[in-house]
C-alpha cells in the first residue's frame, strides 16, 4: 500500500462500507478504509476530526459502526464477516475508544488555544477577522505561525507549575467525629489520601497491593485507623496487621536518615557537643541512645517523639520529591531526609560563602564609589575662545593712538550738549524709510505696513485724537512757567476740563473697542 | 497698556573708546562723539519723559587700560533742588548736565597706556546688571533692558565672561538690546538672540537719533505691537580648537569634549589615544610571474 508509513494498530477483513467489500485499517492516527483488490483508501479519517462513534443497537442482524465527524458528516462500516463479525466491531470500538479522546483533547485543546489567544487580544482578533474571514488568507496559513508559539509558551508553563505541597497536619486535620454509639467517623477527602501517599509510600504500595482485589477502599481505610500503625504509640508490633510491615520499613527509613546524619554545619548540633581528647581534658560524651533501662513511660515517650520526627521528615522529604519518580518506591525511604541535598551542594567554597552571607551585612560594608579617573587637560585657554574666527587685527600704531586720544580729548574739553540739532530732517526720513515695511532694514520680515493692517475708519479716528490730544498738549506745556494768573486759572479749570473731556471720549472708545471683541 | 506700577529702568551703555572715536572724528567729521552723545541723551530723555515711573541709567564703558566707569541713576522722585534755566523739565536737565560733564572728566583724565584698544563690554554689562540688582532688590517691581550703542569692534578675550554675562541677563529677564555703529558684533547678536532683545546695525550714523527712537525706544511689551526689524539670522557654528575655522561637522573628544575639524588619532587637548577602525583595504592579487619557456 502506497504511503503506509504509519503504525497499523489493527485490521479488520471484510468490512463492508457502502455496499462494498474491503478492509478497514486502525493506525495511529487515523482510521481507513480501503476496497478489497485495490491499493488505496478510499476512505480516511483522522481520528481528531473524528466527534464521536456509534454503534447497531445489539440485536439487529446488521453489526454496524458508524463515525461521526465534525463538520457533521458520518461514515458507516458494515462488519461483514459471518464469524467474527461482533468481535471485530467490538474491537475496533474499544480500540477507537482508546484512541479518540486522545485527539480529541488534542483538537479541543487546539481550539480552545485558539479562541483564547483570539478573546485576549484584540488587535489579533481583528487581524483574524480582516484577513481570515474575508478570505485573504486561510486559516492554516494564520495559525501556522501562531499555533507553535503558543504550545511552547504551554508547554513551559506547565513545567513552571508549582507543585503543592502537603500540609504537616494533614492526619491530624482527618478529625475523627464521634458516632454517636461509641464509634468514630473519619471524613477522607482526595487530598487527604494523596497527602499520605505522597508522605507514606508504603502505604500507597499496601493500598496498590490489596486494593480493590482483597479489599474494598472503605475496609483498607477501616483497618488503616485501626491499626496501631496509625496510633500514637506503636508499642503493640505484634499484631498480625497489614500495616505491621509499614512500621518496619519506617524504623529502616528512620535508622538509615539517622545514621546519614547532618551535612549542613550551620545546622548540626551534634558537632556542638564537647569531644574528648583524654581524661582531664574535657568531659566523657556517654553512649547517645540506650534503650534497655528506660521505663515504660519512657519508651512510650521516645516511642511519639520518634514517630513525630519521622513523620516530619517524611512530610518534607514528600515535597522535594518529584511527582515522576512515583515509580521507584522501593528506594525512597531511603533517600528522604531533607538534608540529601544539602550534602550534595556543601563543598568548601560554597561553605565559605554562606558562612560569609550569615555574618556580614551589605549596609555596614564601607562605601566604595565608583573609580574614577581624573581629566588632565594641557591646553585649556582653548576653551575660553568663543567662535569668533582668527580675523586681521585692525593694528594701531602707537602713533595713531595717541594722535586719536588727543583728538577726542579736544573735542570733549569743549562738549555742549545740543538736542535741537542733533539731526536733519533728511536724515530722519531716509532713516524712517529704511524702516519702514520693505524698507532696506525690513527685508525680512513683514511686508505690510500698519495702514494696511489697521482699517481706515481707526486710523482716521486715531488720527484725529492725536491731532486734538497734540493741540492740548501745547495749550498746556505753553502755559509754563506760570508767571501770570491768567496763566494760572486757564491751567487749573480751563485746561483740566478739556484734558478730563479728552480722557472720557478715549474711555468710551476703549469700552466699544472691547464690547466689539467679547 | 503698562499700569502705572510697572516701573520701566533702561541701561544704556555707550562704547566711548576714545581711539576709535578719534579715527571716527577723522574719517567723518559730520557724526562725531558729540554728535554720538546727543543722540543718546534724546533717547535718554524721551524714555524718563513716556512714563513717570521710568528710571533710567547711563554707563559709559571705557577700554581696557583705564577701568573708569561712569554710572549714574535717575528717578524721577529724586526732585533737585535748583531749577533750570531753560524751563526744561528739572530731571532731564539734571540729566543731561551730569551727563556731559561726566564725559568731560572721563576724557580729561584719561592716559595713553599700552597698545591695547579694545572696549570693555563684558565688564560694563557686567556692571550693569549689578545696577539693575541693586535696583531690584530694593523691593521694587521692574523690569529693565539693557541697550548697548557698540562703535569698536569685539574683543575675543572677552568671549567666556560675555557668555556668562548673557547667561545671567538671561536668568534675570533682562533684554540686551543692541545698536552697531561699525562692524557686526557675533557677540552682541548672540546675546539678542539669547535674551529676546533686538539688535540693529545702523546704515547711517548721523541719523542715529531717529534710529534709537523708532526701534529702541518701546520696551519689550509695546514691540510685539509694532512692527520693527526682524530678528538676524545668528551664526551658531562651533570654531575648531585647531585653526579657530568655523566648522558644521566636525570632531568631539569624548572626553574632554573639544572641537576638531580632522580626525587626529590623539587628542591634543587631553592626550588621549582614539581609533577609528578604517575601511578593509583589498589586498592586491599577485600575478604569479609566468616562466619564461
Amino acid at each position: 500500500m502506497a504511503a503506509l508509513s504509519e503504525e497499523v494498530l489493527l485490521v479488520v477483513k471484510k468490512v463492508r462500507q457502502r455496499k462494498q467489500d474491503g478492509t478497514l485499517y486502525l493506525m495511529t492516527e487515523r482510521i481507513a478504509w480501503g476496497p478489497e483488490g485495490k491499493d488505496r483508501f478510499t476512505v480516511s479519517h483522522l481520528y481528531a476530526d473524528i466527534r464521536c462513534q456509534k454503534i447497531s443497537p445489539e440485536g439487529k442482524a446488521k453489526i454496524q459502526l458508524q463515525l461521526v465527524l465534525h463538520t457533521g458528516e458520518s461514515t458507516t462500516f458494515h462488519f461483514a464477516n459471518e464469524s467474527t463479525a461482533m468481535k471485530d466491531r467490538d474491537a475496533a470500538k474499544d480500540l477507537l475508544q482508546q484512541l479518540l479522546p486522545k485527539f480529541k483533547k488534542k483538537a479541543n485543546k487546539e481550539l480552545e488555544e485558539k479562541n483564547r489567544m483570539l478573546q485576549e487580544d484584540p488587535v489579533l482578533f481583528q487581524l483574524y477577522k480582516d484577513l481570515v474571514v474575508s478570505q485573504v488568507i486561510s486559516a492554516e496559513e494564520f495559525w501556522a505561525n501562531r499555533l507553535k508559539l503558543s504550545s511552547t509558551d504551554h508547554f513551559s508553563s506547565n513545567n513552571n507549575k508549582q507543585e503543592v505541597g502537603i500540609s504537616a497536619a494533614f492526619l491530624a486535620d482527618i478529625r475523627p467525629q464521634t458516632d454517636g454509639c461509641n464509634g468514630l467517623r473519619y471524613n477522607l477527602t482526595t487530598d487527604i489520601i494523596e497527602s499520605i501517599f505522597r508522605t507514606y509510600p508504603a502505604v500507597k504500595q499496601k493500598y496498590a497491593e490489596n486494593v480493590p482485589h482483597n479489599l474494598t477502599e472503605k475496609d483498607f481505610w477501616t483497618r488503616f485507623f485501626q491499626s496501631h500503625y496509625f496510633h500514637r504509640d506503636r508499642i503493640n508490633t505484634g499484631l498480625q496487621d497489614l500495616f505491621s510491615e509499614c512500621a518496619k520499613q519506617d524504623e529502616k527509613g528512620l535508622k538509615s536518615m539517622v545514621v546519614q546524619g547532618v551535612k549542613n554545619p550551620m545546622v548540626d548540633l551534634l558537632s556542638l557537643e564537647d569531644k574528648t581528647l583524654d581524661e582531664g581534658y574535657g568531659s566523657l560524651t556517654g553512649p547517645s541512645t540506650s534503650n534497655s533501662s528506660k521505663t515504660v513511660k519512657e519508651n512510650s515517650n521516645s516511642a511519639i517523639i520518634k514517630r513525630f520526627n519521622h513523620h516530619s521528615a517524611m512530610v518534607l522529604a514528600a515535597g522535594l520529591r518529584k511527582m515522576d519518580t512515583s515509580s521507584d518506591q522501593a528506594s525512597e525511604t531511603s533517600s528522604t531526609d531533607g538534608n540529601s541535598r544539602d550534602s550534595d551542594t556543601f563543598q568548601p567554597p560554597i561553605k565559605k560563602v554562606k558562612l560569609q552571607e550569615a555574618i556580614e551585612y551589605e549596609d555596614f560594608q564601607n562605601e566604595t564609589g565608583p573609580k574614577t579617573i581624573a581629566l588632565k587637560l594641557k591646553k585649556f585657554d582653548r576653551y575660553s575662545h568663543g567662535p569668533v574666527p582668527l580675523q586681521s587685527h585692525h593694528y594701531s600704531t602707537s602713533q595713531d593712538i595717541i594722535s586719536s586720544v588727543s583728538c577726542i580729548q579736544e573735542e570733549m574739553s569743549c562738549y555742549k550738549p545740543c538736542l535741537t540739532q542733533v539731526m536733519s530732517s533728511s536724515a530722519a526720513s531716509s532713516a524712517i524709510t529704511a524702516l519702514s515695511p520693505g524698507g532696506a532694514l525690513m527685508q525680512t520680515g513683514a511686508h505690510q505696513t500698519v495702514s494696511q493692517l489697521v482699517p481706515v475708519d481707526i486710523q482716521s479716528e486715531l488720527k484725529h485724537l492725536y491731532t486734538a490730544a497734540g493741540e492740548l498738549l501745547r495749550h498746556f506745556w505753553s502755559c509754563f512757567p506760570v508767571n501770570t494768573p491768567f496763566l494760572e486759572e486757564k491751567l487749573i479749570s480751563h485746561l483740566e476740563e478739556m484734558i478730563q473731556a479728552a480722557y472720557n471720549k478715549f474711555h468710551a472708545w476703549q469700552m466699544r473697542r472691547m464690547m466689539k471683541k467679547t | 497698556m503698562a499700569s502705572e506700577d510697572e516701573i520701566s529702568l533702561l541701561v544704556i551703555v555707550v562704547d566711548v573708546n576714545p581711539i576709535w572715536w578719534g579715527q571716527q572724528g577723522q574719517r567723518q567729521p559730520e557724526f562725531t562723539l558729540s554728535k554720538c552723545l546727543d543722540a543718546v541723551m534724546v533717547m535718554a530723555n524721551s524714555h524718563l519723559v513716556m512714563t513717570r515711573t521710568n528710571k533710567l541709567a547711563i554707563i559709559a564703558i571705557f577700554i581696557i587700560w583705564s577701568f573708569i566707569f561712569f554710572s549714574h541713576f535717575f528717578d524721577s522722585r529724586d526732585e533737585p533742588s535748583l531749577g533750570s534755566s531753560d524751563g526744561k523739565y528739572e530731571l532731564l536737565s539734571v540729566a543731561n548736565d551730569l551727563i556731559a560733564e561726566e564725559i568731560k572728566n572721563l576724557m580729561a583724565r584719561t592716559q595713553v597706556k599700552g597698545h591695547q584698544t579694545d572696549t570693555l563690554l563684558a565688564g560694563s554689562l557686567a556692571k550693569s546688571l549689578c545696577c539693575i540688582l541693586k535696583k531690584c532688590l530694593a523691593g521694587q517691581d521692574m523690569k529693565s533692558r539693557i541697550l548697548v550703542i557698540k562703535a569698536a569692534e569685539d574683543c575675543a578675550l572677552q568671549y567666556m565672561n560675555f557668555m556668562n554675562v548673557i547667561f545671567a541677563a538671561q536668568k534675570q529677564n533682562v533684554l540686551i538690546d543692541a545698536c552697531v555703529l561699525d562692524s557686526d558684533s557675533g557677540l552682541l547678536q548672540q546675546a539678542c538672540d539669547i535674551t529676546g532683545g533686538l539688535y540693529l546695525k545702523i546704515p547711517q550714523k548721523i541719523a542715529l537719533a531717529q534710529y534709537l527712537l523708532w526701534v529702541f525706544l518701546p520696551d519689550a511689551d509695546q514691540r510685539s505691537q509694532l512692527v520693527l526689524p526682524p530678528p538676524v539670522h545668528v551664526d551658531y557654528r562651533a570654531a575648531c580648537f585647531c585653526h579657530r575655522n568655523l566648522i558644521e561637522i566636525g570632531y568631539v573628544c569624548s572626553v574632554c569634549l573639544s572641537i576638531f575639524c580632522n580626525f587626529s588619532p590623539i587628542c591634543t587637548t587631553c592626550e588621549t589615544a582614539f581609533k577609528i577602525p578604517l575601511p578593509q583595504m583589498i589586498k592586491p592579487k599577485k600575478k604569479k610571474l609566468k616562466a619564461a619557456n
